[in-house]
């Protein structure tokens, strides 16, 4: 982590690499601030089945000396490398899209490679203060040095990092933070017509912490989809089980399932904001149901 | 002083439940029927939401000056006939009450987390006394030698035909193993009373104490509190301090809003002990043991709470009321059930309850599991910020490795 800045040890290009060939302008006063989330996730992804296979060879505790060792980290190398390819284009292409959905909406704002990093937030989760507050002022620093006035997040825990946590951890801090929906919201023309019934399944953080719960909705019908509740919604929504994944994968996958049988009988499509919610809750979607983060269905609906 | 569970233990016993299917379907269904009855009773009394606020604000205040109120409760408990104690420690609290009811005695018991905490049931058996949990959830826990795995649904993981198995090989009640409820619960009523009538001491928990005029707030449904404070010459109640309120009326709105946000509303008893019972109809002279208990004692137990009072990173879990709402709507805990927690506290609060009255290191090694999704958050009625408070048990640990 203290090498790249990164969650897992993959090379920096990972976070930026979505941006090839699309032209954005790399500096202004706003910037489009992705927090690397989606584009880290099928590298999370092949982390947990490592987790997980350790986790069957017996080793349940000792989570404190599980963070810390550097020979495991070595094997978990290896690991990382296997992030299958047609998911890491998919998160790709997820991010690729609502950058081409803000432009085509008339939002102007810079996309600089160099500044875009990891928020921090699995050190903020874990209780680790220190670290997280010393990468929080690098990320703050880097940031700034571009003249940057404004951010723009597209996930629910970089957005919570950057907006809620930061203050509180970085004198001085004064950075505008808004997330895409919270722009898209009146922004995206009604989709002509019907695509089917979407089942919204609220990320914790944006429900509970950031009161983002009318923009997801308002965008979920702009796609075209008629919105369904499931019982646990809104600011009493349910985790998909995604922040101890790494930690305790048999358990993180009981709650993933208590939450698809929730969702799962309510229809075929079910939609997310979190890049996270999004790998949990595919790894137990039913056959024929289908799991789809509100980015994609907004950057097809965009093609019409 | 009772065994403290090791950090593999309980990891153990979390991975011993998940592959528990009829515990699984168990914690499951209960607590999806939880969640249900407290929206449904938040939605019909409207007027909860407000007193719980009001509770909070009370609460706080009695935080910020727990000693003095601890004073306070003494006197006023002496000023109603009863005998007051302070307990610094569990250990202390047992030997207090061992000076109380000494050996050979039959002692009848309502279910309470505190008395759980202290490990009272061992001790006094250990004493040879005769024991009896009344609250049947807690009898069935007791009799298998598990522990509670809710504060308020103590058997909620057991299906019913393993409450059956376990009142047939540890009661001999005989019962067919499709036996109907009603049945089961009829033989043990009836095998209770007996103990109620027999008993020499009666002990409880309570749910609040008022300081300012010495009175306990039990709330219950089984109707066997009634019985344990009622029956027995003596009754003996642990107290934790953090239960304290400034006035009755507030002790009465914590009972009152403990028993909603479990999902037990209206309660169907409510009961208020000022002290023991007496009568001056004869001659108007005062005479303590009427038909209710001639002696009352109240011991208040500190075992790690007035510290907790002044340390910031925990000092807010003393505001809870022991719903156990955040344990119903917590998604690992309806996995896990209080195998996620110490040797008696588990789930959201009960791991800060757990790092206060046991082991911070074993709260704090436990907190990696919490999602952080802030679920119980939202459900605590006095608005306890949880999620924060387990964030900072792990914040800390980080820093004393």
């Amino acid at each position: 982590m203290r090498k790249h800045g990164l969650p897992v040890p993959v090379p920096r290009e990972v976070i930026y690499r979505w941006s090839r060939g699309l032209g954005l302008p790399i500096s202004g006063d706003t910037v489009l601030f992705t927090g690397g989330l989606y584009q880290l996730a099928p590298y999370i992804e092949a982390l947990v089945r490592f987790a997980a296979s350790m986790e069957k060879g017996g080793v349940v505790s000792g989570i404190a000396s599980r963070l810390s060792s550097t020979s495991i980290a070595r094997v978990l190398a290896r690991f990382l490398a296997r992030a299958e390819k047609s998911r890491v284009e998919r998160f790709e292409s997820i991010v690729r899209g609502i950058a081409l959905v803000l432009a085509r909406a008339g939002v102007e704002y810079a996309y600089s490679p160099r500044v875009d990093a990891y928020s921090g937030s699995i050190l903020y989760d874990l209780g680790l203060d220190e670290a997280f507050a010393s990468h929080a002022a690098k990320v703050f620093k880097s940031i700034k040095s571009e003249g940057v006035r404004r951010v723009i997040t597209i996930d629910p825990h970089t957005t919570l990092v950057l907006k809620e946590v930061y203050p509180r951890y970085i004198e001085g801090y004064d950075l505008e933070v808004v997330n895409y929906m919270e722009l898209l919201g009146h922004r995206i023309e009604p989709f002509p017509g019907s695509r089917g019934e979407a089942v919204i399944h609220d990320p914790c953080l944006y429900a509970r912490n950031l009161n983002i719960i009318g923009e997801p909705r308002r965008l979920v019908e702009a796609s075209g989809y008629t919105v369904r509740e499931p019982r646990r919604s809104r600011r009493m929504t349910y985790c998909c089980g995604g922040p101890i994944e790494s930690l305790f994968p048999s358990l993180a996958k009981r709650v993933a399932r208590t939450r698809m049988d929730e969702l799962a009988p309510l229809g075929k499509t079910i939609v997310v904001m979190c890049p996270i919610c999004l790998v949990n809750l595919s790894s137990v979607a039913p056959g024929g149901v289908e799991v789809r983060d509100l980015g994609e269905l907004l950057a097809e609906a965009a093609k019409h | 002083m009772q065994r403290r569970q090791s950090i593999d233990e309980a990891f153990k016993a979390i991975a011993e439940l998940l592959e528990d299917g009829e515990a699984q379907d168990a914690l499951l269904r209960a607590s999806e029927g939880a969640q249900r009855k407290v929206e449904a009773i938040i939605e019909r009394f409207p007027g909860l939401a407000e007193m719980a606020k009001q509770l909070r604000s009370s609460k706080i205040r009695v935080l910020e000056r727990l000693e003095e109120y601890v004073d306070q409760a003494i006197a006023s408990i002496k000023a109603v006939g009863a005998r007051a104690y302070v307990a610094r420690t569990g250990a202390e609290a047992l030997d207090i009450m061992g000076s109380i009811v000494g050996r050979g005695k039959i002692v009848v018991m309502s279910k309470s987390m505190v008395l759980e905490e202290v490990g009272a049931r061992d001790f006094l058996l250990e004493m040879g006394n005769e024991v009896w949990e009344t609250d049947l959830g807690q009898l069935l826990v007791s009799l298998e030698g598990g522990k509670p795995m809710h504060p308020v649904a103590p058997a909620v993981h057991m299906s019913r035909r393993r409450a059956i198995r376990v009142l047939n090989e540890k009661l001999g009640l005989g019962l067919r193993e499709d036996c109907p409820v009603e049945e089961a619960v009829a033989r043990v009523r009836a095998l209770l009373r007996e103990k109620f009538t027999s008993a020499t001491h009666g002990i409880t928990g309570a749910n609040a104490l008022a300081a300012d005029t010495g009175s306990l707030v039990l709330v219950e449904n089984e109707g066997n509190i009634r019985l344990v404070t009622g029956l027995p010459p003596v009754h003996i109640a642990v107290v934790p301090v953090d239960k304290i309120l400034p006035t009755l009326r507030d002790a009465l709105y914590q009972a009152i809003v403990q028993s909603a946000y479990a999902g037990l509303y209206p309660p169907t008893y409510l009961t208020v002990i000022s002290g023991p019972s007496s009568t001056a109809d004869i001659g108007h002279e005062r005479v303590y043991g009427a038909h209710g208990p001639r002696e009352m004692h109240v011991i208040l137990l500190d075992n790690g709470r007035l510290e907790a009072s002044r340390d910031s990173t925990v000092r807010e879990q003393l505001l809870c009321v022991r719903c156990g709402r955040c344990l119903f709507e917590c998604p690992v805990w309806v996995h896990t059930g209080n195998n996620w927690g110490g040797r008696v506290y588990g789930g959201p609060m009960g791991l800060v309850w757990t790092a206060i009255t046991e082991s911070e290191e074993l709260a704090a090694a436990l907190s990696y599991l919490c999602l952080q999704c802030g679920r119980c958050d939202e459900a605590c009625p006095v608005d306890i910020p949880l999620s924060n408070l387990i964030r900072g048990l792990k914040s800390r640990y980080y820093k004393r490795l």
